[in-house]
C-alpha cells in the first residue's frame, strides 16, 4: 500500500519534472514554425523532420559543432584522466612536503572558478587565444583537480602490495604504473570520466570567452549562435531540433554505459 | 580525507630521513631508486594546473584592480576605481545580491528535490534503477540547451500555464520568466532541475553507506520513519551532503548558462548575477571591472564554501 502510493507520487512528479520537457521538445522539434509556435503538446500536423534538420545542418552548423565538440572534449578527457592519475598516485604514496603542497594547489581548483579573463590574456600572450587548443588547455587544467582529488583518496585506500611486488620483480616505475595500478583504477576513473563527460561536453560559459570564429564553436555555442540569430522570437521548432541534436550524443553514450554509469556514481563517488 | 592526511603527515619518516641523511652514514635507504620517480608523475599536472589556473588566478586579483580596457594598450593600476564604479552604477551590490539569492533558491529547489528521490529510490530495485535513469536524463542536457527547453515550458502558451489552466480555475498566462517576482527563483529552478539526477545519485551512495544495524536498533526502540530520517539518516549523510552544498554553491554562484538563453539578466537587472553583468562589462571592453567582477565571484565562493566544508567537517567527527 505504502509502495503503491511512493510509485504514484514518483510518476506524478517524474511527468512534468522529465517526461514532459522531452516530449515537448521532440514533437515540437518535428512541427513546422506556425504549428511549433503553440508551444502544443500534440503531434505534428504536418511533419518538418527533414525540413528542420536541413536548417539546422546548414545554418546551425551542426557538424562543425559536433566536430569542435569531439576535437576539444576527447583528447581533453584523455589527457585529464592519465596525468591526473599518474600525479594522484605520486601524491598518494609519498611523503615529500613539496608534493603535498601541490597536492593542495591541484585540490583547490576543484571549488575555485578558473579566472577566465586573465585566462584569455595569457592565451593571447603565447598566441593560442580563441583557438581550440588555447581552449581544451585552459578545460584540463580546470578540470584535472577534480580527478586528482577523488583518485588520490582511492589510491590511499589501494594496498601498497601489488605495488611493493611489481618492482621487486623488476618492473620501472611507468611499467608499475601502466599494468599495475591503472587496471584498479578503473571504477574511479569510470565516475571521473562520467562527470568530465557531462561538464566539458555540455560547458558553454568558457567556450563563449575561449573560442573564437564560427570554425571553432563548439556544440553548445553554435547552439547559442543559431538561437540567438533568429531576430525576435525564437523559431521554437529549428532550437528544439538543434537543442535534440546537440543532447543527442551523450543521450546515446550514455543508453550504452547507463548501468555502469548509475552503479559507479552510487556506489563509489564520495566516500569522505 | 583531512584526518588521514593528518596521521601520515606527522607519523612520517621521511623527515627524520632527511635529517639523517646530512650525518655520515645516512640510517634509512631501501633501494637508490626509490621514491625518485614521483616528482616526475605529478609533474605535468602540477604545470598545467600552475599555469593555466593558479596564474590566471593571480593575475585576476591584478586586473580587478587596474584600468585594463579595451580603449588603451596600457594596463595601469587603479585602485578600487572598478568597484567604485561598478557601486556608482548600481551593478556591483545588485548583481552580488542577485547571486547570493541564485544560489539560496538553487540550493533549496535542489535539496528538496534530490533528498525526497534519494529517499525514495534508495533500496536498489528493477523499478527503482528505471527511476533512477529517468531522473537522471537531465543531467546529461547542457544548462544552456536545458534553458532553451524550460523557456518553452514556462512561456505563457507553454504547456507548464497549459496544465495549472487544467487544474486550476481560469486561464493561467503567466510569464514566469518575464515577470520580476518569478523569473530569479524560475531560473534557479532551471539549475537546479539540470543537476538534481546527480546530487540524488550521491545522496543515494551516502545512504547506502549508513550501517543496516544502525536504523535496525532505531526502529526496535521504536523509532519511526520520520524519526530515522532526522536523527540518524540526515546526520549519517553529513559527507555527501557537504559534497553535495559546497559543489551546488560553487555551481549556483558562478551561474551564467542557464540565464542567458532564458532571461539574458533581465526583466530589468532582476536576474542580473555576477557572471552575467561581467559578460556585459566584457562585452563593452572593460575587461579591469569585468576581472573586478569575476574576482567578487571567487571570494564569495571561498568566503561561503570553505567554512560551510570546515563547519560541515567538523559536524562529522562530532
Amino acid at each position: 500500500m505504502g509502495t503503491r502510493i511512493k510509485y504514484v507520487a514518483l510518476t506524478l512528479f517524474a511527468i512534468p519534472w522529465v517526461v514532459l520537457p522531452l516530449w515537448m521538445v521532440i514533437v515540437n522539434a518535428l512541427k513546422p514554425l506556425g504549428e511549433a509556435q503553440a508551444l502544443s503538446l500534440g503531434l505534428p500536423h504536418t511533419w518538418a523532420f527533414g525540413d528542420n534538420l536541413d536548417t539546422v545542418v546548414n545554418d546551425g552548423h551542426y557538424l562543425t559543432g559536433l566536430r569542435n565538440s569531439v576535437l576539444v572534449t576527447l583528447p581533453a578527457i584523455a589527457v585529464v584522466l592519465l596525468l591526473g592519475s599518474m600525479a594522484a598516485w605520486a601524491f598518494a604514496r609519498t611523503h615529500s612536503r613539496w608534493l603535498r603542497a601541490a597536492y593542495y594547489l591541484t585540490t583547490l581548483s576543484v571549488l575555485l572558478p578558473p579566472a577566465i579573463i586573465p585566462s584569455i590574456y595569457l592565451l593571447r600572450e603565447i598566441g593560442l587565444d580563441g583557438t581550440r587548443l588555447g581552449y581544451a588547455l585552459v578545460t584540463i587544467s580546470a578540470r584535472i583537480g577534480l580527478v586528482i582529488f577523488l583518485t588520490t583518496g582511492f589510491v590511499r585506500a589501494l594496498p601498497r602490495d601489488l605495488e611493493d611486488a611489481a618492482s621487486i620483480d623488476g618492473a620501472g616505475p611507468w611499467q608499475t604504473y601502466r599494468h599495475v595500478l591503472l587496471p584498479l583504477l578503473r571504477p574511479i576513473l569510470l565516475v571521473g570520466g562520467v562527470i568530465l563527460m557531462i561538464t566539458v561536453w555540455n560547458d558553454f560559459f568558457f567556450a563563449l570567452f575561449l573560442l573564437q570564429g564560427e570554425g571553432n564553436a563548439t556544440l553548445p555555442l553554435t547552439l547559442f549562435q543559431f538561437a540567438s540569430s533568429t531576430v525576435d522570437t525564437l523559431s521554437w521548432n529549428l532550437v528544439f531540433m538543434h537543442v535534440v541534436l546537440t543532447s543527442l550524443p551523450l543521450i546515446i553514450v550514455y543508453l550504452f554505459v547507463q548501468r555502469r554509469v548509475l552503479s559507479g556514481l552510487t556506489e563509489g563517488a564520495v566516500k569522505g | 580525507v583531512a584526518s588521514t592526511t593528518l596521521t601520515q603527515a606527522t607519523g612520517a619518516p621521511e623527515q627524520t630521513a632527511v635529517r639523517a641523511s646530512e650525518q655520515p652514514t645516512p640510517r634509512r635507504r631501501k633501494s637508490p631508486r626509490e621514491g625518485r620517480h614521483w616528482p616526475w608523475f605529478a609533474l605535468p599536472a602540477v604545470v598545467l594546473v600552475t599555469v593555466f589556473f593558479a596564474l590566471p588566478f593571480l593575475l585576476n586579483a591584478g586586473f580587478a584592480f587596474s584600468d585594463w580596457s579595451g580603449f588603451s594598450d596600457e594596463i595601469g593600476f587603479n585602485g578600487i576605481d572598478n568597484f567604485r564604479a561598478l557601486i556608482d552604477q548600481e551593478i556591483f551590490w545588485p548583481a552580488v545580491r542577485t547571486t547570493l539569492l541564485y544560489a539560496v533558491c538553487m540550493l533549496v529547489f535542489e535539496m528538496a528535490v534530490s533528498l525526497s528521490l534519494a529517499l525514495a529510490l534508495e533500496s536498489t530495485t528493477r523499478i527503482n534503477t528505471i527511476f533512477r535513469s529517468l531522473f537522471f536524463i537531465p543531467v546529461l542536457i547542457s544548462p544552456l540547451a536545458a534553458g532553451y527547453i524550460w523557456k518553452g515550458m514556462l512561456a505563457p502558451n507553454g504547456p507548464i500555464n497549459g496544465m495549472l489552466s487544467f487544474f486550476l480555475p481560469g486561464t493561467v498566462d503567466t510569464a514566469w520568466l518575464g515577470d520580476p517576482n518569478t523569473a530569479l527563483p524560475a531560473v534557479a529552478l532551471i539549475e537546479a532541475w539540470k543537476w538534481s539526477g546527480l546530487v540524488t545519485l550521491v545522496y543515494i551512495a551516502g545512504l547506502k553507506a549508513i550501517p543496516k544495524e544502525l536504523l535496525e536498533a532505531a526502529m526496535i526502540d521504536g523509532a519511526n520513519a520520520w524519526t530515522r530520517f532526522w536523527r540518524i539518516k540526515l546526520r549519517m549523510l553529513a559527507p555527501a551532503l557537504t559534497f553535495n552544498v559546497a559543489v551546488t554553491l560553487a555551481i549556483a554562484l558562478m551561474a551564467y548558462d542557464v540565464i542567458a538563453p532564458t532571461t539574458a539578466g533581465g526583466p530589468g537587472d532582476h536576474t542580473t548575477t555576477l557572471n552575467i553583468a561581467m559578460r556585459l562589462q566584457w562585452g563593452q571592453s572593460f575587461f579591469g571591472s569585468a576581472s573586478a567582477l569575476s574576482l567578487t565571484v571567487a571570494v564569495l565562493i571561498v568566503a561561503s564554501a570553505v567554512p560551510l566544508v570546515m563547519w560541515m567537517r567538523k559536524k562529522e567527527v562530532n
